[in-house]
């Protein structure tokens, strides 16, 4: 049987300083990047760097929405703010395809092989 | 059998609480969608408010940062002949990458992180014994998973930090 502890329940010992985001689904989306053989083991600590660089990574985008929500005299911060604040940040620029096609693109982002998406990014 | 077929795993509860997005099963593909908008809401002042569909894109975006960085880290092992992936390519991924801001904060976290692993183990006969109990069957199960058939020893070589971690459970008796 799996351990339900390993990743879920148990985290940085149940102290203080519980990741934010699941360590488990954190590899699973790892391990769905390219087209499988690349990743083939993933260390314990790379899901931990993970769930804090995601927060820092949620952090930083949610903020540069933010701005971009009030600039419009607005209060909620929505799908647009997003967008703009992506195509405004020279980092975020592997999400421009992402952010800026609708509904549909994140079907097939998850088969974008690591190539293409370089590609994208030189252009 | 470490490996039950990919059961819905570390996060369970949080699939229903959004709107089918495709075919492709949820929880394979994102972070749960609770914990980004906390997250998103801790990034905001208190009167901010969050439309559901900025929630979805963000969660979206993260997974696409995910797969950004572990592919860069995963040609960088490549080009060096391994085969783990570990915190440090990642590191290094991201720096390449342009996330060169979150490299401080994320060592210092990684390094709080490998102490308290350790202080766990280390000062588990100190009283909560059951902790130990708990963590350490875990943890040799996450190397059995990690390392497949080669060996565990891979994984304690990949980082020389890690040694640290595994000496309570070698010396303990």
């Amino acid at each position: 049987m799996r351990q339900a502890g390993t990743y879920s329940g148990i985290r940085f010992g149940g102290g203080n300083g519980a990741h934010s985001l699941p360590l488990a689904r954190i590899k699973k989306i790892m391990k769905r990047c390219g087209s499988g053989d690349e990743v083939k083991m993933i260390s314990g600590d790379a899901p931990v760097v993970f769930a804090k660089a995601c927060e820092l990574f949620i952090k930083e985008l949610t903020q540069k929405s933010w701005t971009l929500t009030l600039q419009g005299k607005r209060r909620i911060l929505h799908k647009d703010d997003v967008a703009s604040a992506v195509v405004a940040t020279d980092v975020f620029d592997f999400l421009v395809g992402l952010v800026s096609d609708g509904d549909d693109y994140d079907h097939h982002a998850q088969n974008l092989v690591p190539k293409e998406r370089e590609t994208v990014l030189e252009e | 059998m470490a490996e039950a077929p990919a059961s819905p795993g570390g996060g369970s509860h949080e699939s229903g609480d959004q709107s089918p997005r495709s075919n492709v099963r949820e929880q394979d593909r994102y972070l749960p969608i609770a914990n980004i908008s906390r997250i998103m809401k801790k990034a905001l002042p208190a009167n901010g408010k969050i439309a559901k569909d900025a929630k979805e894109t963000v969660q979206e975006c993260v997974s696409e940062f995910i797969s950004f960085v572990t592919s860069e880290a995963s040609d960088k092992c490549q080009r060096e002949k391994r085969k783990t992936i570990n915190g440090d390519d990642l590191l290094w991924a991201m720096a390449t990458l342009g996330f060169e801001d979150y490299i401080d904060p994320l060592k210092i976290y990684l390094t709080r992180y490998r102490e308290m692993e350790g202080d766990t183990k280390g000062s588990a006969k100190g009283g909560d014994a059951s902790v130990k109990k708990d963590i350490q069957p875990s943890q040799n199960a996450q190397l059995a998973h990690q390392g497949s058939f080669s060996q565990g020893v891979n994984y304690t070589n990949s980082q020389s930090q890690a040694q640290h971690m595994m000496v309570p459970m070698q010396g303990t008796e």
